[in-house]
């Protein structure tokens, strides 16, 4: 290990348009690894501490950029970050806030408040990397305690955090699972990024694909797999839109 | 207790040169005094505790150990990345050396031409200061070697020296010059022209980016230059050096064990190799 | 071959008797299907099992495990960690014992393996015949691994209330008389209703590929640009589950992970697929096999060219497991039928 690597890294966490689940997830972390403590300093965490620093070498940030002056805020955080890291599925995919994206904006913000919708100033829903330079993610709804700390480890010791380009399939093979498939159920496993450990399945339920969807999906081959469970092209399109509706709008593909 | 096949040895970075941007020289030693004992063309596992693991291929030629071996590494993942921020006295792990190098043996006598393409001088230098060292057992030696820009020449102290022996032809071109580049101008294969060779008694060798060997080795089978007497080192993922882990395949072949030094010959109908 | 017989009522007795002494692995239900596992309760073993769903393969090269430990101090120190125990893997079908005998080869060649070769010469291997075909996939007639003459310590066959018993090697021979004492020889009406039971066997396993195992490496060698690796490219998810449940695939990632201190790291081998993208790609971002169709293509070649060419075993032993798993339907059989069908073609 380099000498110089002993200094303990200033870590900050901030939060924009989510349900802070993943910040609570890192609380967790925080008593099952108590190691953390001794690894990072902690200067900025809202849902956990009253500590508001802005001397940080890594930024933690939760939640979709839903409104203009969220970027101003976004953006300072950038400048100060040595590495900005996407917490979530929110920060990375936009996750379940870009539901909104398939809808008029206009109509989704009468719906949402109604007779006070212009004193709200929102636009479409959109990742972290919209906006900002983005040098690392940790995806998924919620994120996986685990990942969240191998992610801290490879930060401490400089390397790109291991998250893998590979499919869900992948680990659930690993774990000896029975395939989704073979019950009748339907699994977005082939086409979600790994590294959750393939929880859904290994508990019964088909992967709803929170953690995005792989680098390169072969998408008529899953649209095939789908259509032979029974799935119309409709179904599919919703299936994915949960967690994936960004990527539907941006690509126009699920 | 039992070894294992994927446990390092404990090395010392004896020193560390700048090179490049991006390439740096390690000096790596290890603590016990003892040599690495390989061949040129041979590579090394290198690890970074906690970090990770990439293959090296060595650079400095067994006739130069004296307890060190060199390994010239460009700074591009994981290891490399964290390699470069480290200092002269840190410890790395090594593994190998691992693979199949140049048969020296089988070219004394001849005459060799080097055809080095940027980062592919590394590997190959190795072999280079072999036969400096053990000139007098080698014909002639003839050295092309291309890089992008001035800036990305390798070991220019050495290319220096070669370039100033009456027993060496050298050749150096870069893609792009700048303000201070009054020497070739062009890719490696506008430097054959400049040489003749005795295609029989020739050994060629070479190493580069892939996209190079399809034109380098053009020029060296229109010299004339047999197959079997063209020598390659190819790049592939490796993670274990030890032909088990499947990243190097090459359809049959594994690079860490056939190769990563083939003759032109060995790998003109393997689809995946060029 | 020495052969005994053990009354069928007596099997849960010996595997509760080695349970004190080794790792007992067996097939176990697992929803709908099996697995092999560790056995904690003899009454958990399913000898009736149809195929697992990972091969046995799990108990020797775990999908995951520690190859070494530093130390870090200043400068490290490396532990090698070699992790094996005596252990007895129960109820292997005789495609997967054929496939121990390439992975006991790719582990032991060149440079020997010792995290694999610890654990498999601790292993004592009890095999059991296939009465029936495991399902419409399986094609281990057509590859010569629907029955074994060796390869197992001990090697059970279904003779209805009893099972013969071949004996296969000393270990399995001393296994048998310090835990399953009762095991006799088998009495001349046991020998005939034995031979019955495998002449009533043949019959019932069919022959899918349409041509013989043997010429796998020649036609292949043929393919290598047929238009079937392009098709099956077009339908792969690069899922890797293929390989996964491959009984003869051993490829591996090396992994090394940190601890939070900062002074420990473990390095980690886990199964790697050649179907997944990362393969073959290198830290420049050079991807030396970039297109599915020739990631598929270099699976089947390893499976029937290959590694037969390397250790003189074939690649595929036809249990169909990488059939049952994928959802796109990428066929081996289908495939070299296919190449077979189209290079006979006049």
């Amino acid at each position: 290990m380099s000498k110089s690597s002993v200094a303990k890294p200033k870590v900050a966490f901030f939060d924009f348009a989510s349900c802070e689940g993943c910040q609570l997830t890192v609380v967790d972390s925080l008593q099952t690894h108590l190691d953390l403590l001794d690894a990072v300093e902690i200067v900025n965490f809202r849902e956990a501490a009253t500590l508001n620093g802005w001397d940080f070498d890594i930024a933690f940030v939760e939640g979709s950029i839903t409104r203009p002056h969220d970027e101003e805020r976004l953006k300072r955080i950038r400048e100060q970050a040595k590495i900005l890291v996407a917490l979530g599925a929110c920060a990375d995919t936009a996750c379940v806030n870009a539901l909104k994206n398939l809808q008029p904006p206009d109509e989704v913000r009468r719906y949402v408040y109604g007779e006070h919708a212009d004193w709200y100033e929102t636009y479409a829903a959109r990742p972290l990397s919209a906006v900002v330079k983005v040098d690392a993610v940790i995806p998924g709804c919620p994120i996986d305690q685990e990942e969240f700390v191998e992610v801290v480890k490879a930060l401490l010791v400089g390397k790109k955090p291991p998250i893998p380009d590979y499919p869900v399939c992948v680990e659930c093979k690993l774990k000896g699972n029975v395939c989704m498939f073979h019950i009748g159920k339907v699994c977005l496993g082939p086409v979600t990024r790994a590294g959750c450990g393939a929880i859904c399945p290994t508990y019964g339920d088909g992967c709803e694909g929170c953690r995005g969807i792989i680098p390169h999906p072969n998408e008529n081959a899953m649209e095939e797999v789908l259509d032979e469970a029974g799935l119309t092209l409709d179904d599919i399109m919703h299936r994915f839109t949960m967690f994936n509706a960004y990527r539907e709008v941006e690509t126009g593909k699920w | 207790m039992t070894d294992s096949l994927y446990a390092p040895r404990v090395a010392r970075l004896a020193d560390i040169r700048p090179m490049t941007e991006l390439e740096k020289l390690f000096v790596v030693e290890f603590p016990d005094g003892s040599s690495l004992g390989h061949q040129p063309g041979q590579f090394v596992m290198l690890s970074i505790p906690g970090v990770g693991e990439a293959p090296i291929s060595i650079s400095s030629s067994p006739s130069r150990s004296n307890g060190h071996f060199e390994l010239c590494v460009r700074r591009m993942g994981d290891v490399t990345g964290v390699l470069h921020r480290m200092k002269p006295g840190d410890f790395v792990g090594i593994r190998g050396p691992f693979g199949h190098g140049f048969p020296i043996e089988q070219m004394r006598g001849r005459d060799i031409l080097f055809a080095p393409g940027g980062l592919g001088l590394a590997p190959l230098r190795s072999l280079i200061n072999q036969v400096m060292d053990e000139r007098g057992s080698f014909g002639r030696v003839i050295i092309l070697y291309g890089a992008k820009r001035p800036a990305e020449l390798l070991f220019r102290d050495e290319l220096e020296q070669w370039a100033a022996r009456d027993d060496v032809e050298f050749h150096v071109t870069v893609d792009r010059g700048d303000e201070t580049w009054t020497g070739n101008v062009g890719v490696i294969t506008t430097l054959f022209p400049k040489i003749t060779v005795d295609p029989r008694n020739t050994v060629a060798v070479t190493c580069g980016p892939p996209i190079m060997y399809r034109f380098v080795l053009m020029e060296m089978l229109g010299k004339g230059i047999p197959e079997t007497q063209i020598y390659l080192s190819l790049e592939r993922r490796m993670k274990c050096g030890v032909s088990k882990c499947g990243h190097c395949q090459i359809n049959h072949l594994y690079a860490c064990k056939e190769g990563p030094v083939f003759t032109y010959a060995q790998i003109k109908n393997v689809p995946e190799a060029l | 071959m020495r052969l005994r017989v053990l009354p069928k009522g007596q099997v849960p007795d010996l595997v509760r008797a080695l349970m004190a002494d080794y790792r007992v692995w067996g097939p176990k239900a697992k929803g709908p299907q099996f697995a092999f596992e560790p056995l904690y309760d003899p009454a958990e073993m399913r000898l009736d099992y149809n195929i697992s769903i990972l091969s046995p393969k799990v108990a020797l090269q775990p999908p995951q495990e520690r190859v070494a430990v530093f130390r870090m101090d200043g400068g490290f120190t490396v532990e090698p960690v070699v992790e094996a125990e005596p252990t007895v893997i129960f109820g292997m079908h005789t495609c997967d014992l054929h496939a121990l005998a390439l992975l006991d080869r790719a582990f032991s060649a060149d440079f020997p393996d010792a995290h694999y070769t610890e654990r498999r010469q601790q292993a004592l291997i009890v095999s059991i015949e296939c009465l029936q075909p495991c399902d419409e996939h399986s094609f281990c007639k057509s590859m010569g691994t629907w029955t074994a003459d060796s390869g197992y310590d001990l090697h059970l066959i279904d003779l209805g209330d009893a099972y013969a018993v071949y004996v296969g090697t000393e270990a399995g021979e001393a296994l048998l008389a310090k835990y399953a004492p009762q095991a006799r020889p088998a009495a001349d009406a046991e020998v005939r209703r034995l031979n019955e039971v495998m002449s009533a066997k043949w019959p019932r396993f069919p022959h899918r590929l349409n041509f013989d195992a043997a010429e796998l490496p020649a036609l292949l060698a043929t393919a290598y640009d047929h238009p079937i690796w392009t098709e099956l490219g077009d339908r792969c998810l690069s899922c890797g589950s293929c390989t996964n449940v491959c009984p003869t695939c051993y490829c591996f990632n090396v992994i090394d992970s940190p601890e939070l201190s900062l002074k420990e790291a473990v390095r980690l081998r886990r199964w790697d697929s050649c179907q997944l993208d990362e393969f073959a790609r290198v830290a420049s971002g050079e991807n030396f096999r970039e297109a599915r169709a020739a990631r598929q293509r270099h699976r089947m070649f390893r499976k029937g060219k290959w590694l037969y060419e390397r250790f003189g075993e074939l690649g595929c032993v036809g249990c169909g497991r990488c059939i049952r798993a994928c959802l796109t339907h990428i066929n081996i059989v289908d495939t070299f039928n296919a190449i077979h069908a189209s290079q006979h073609r006049r």
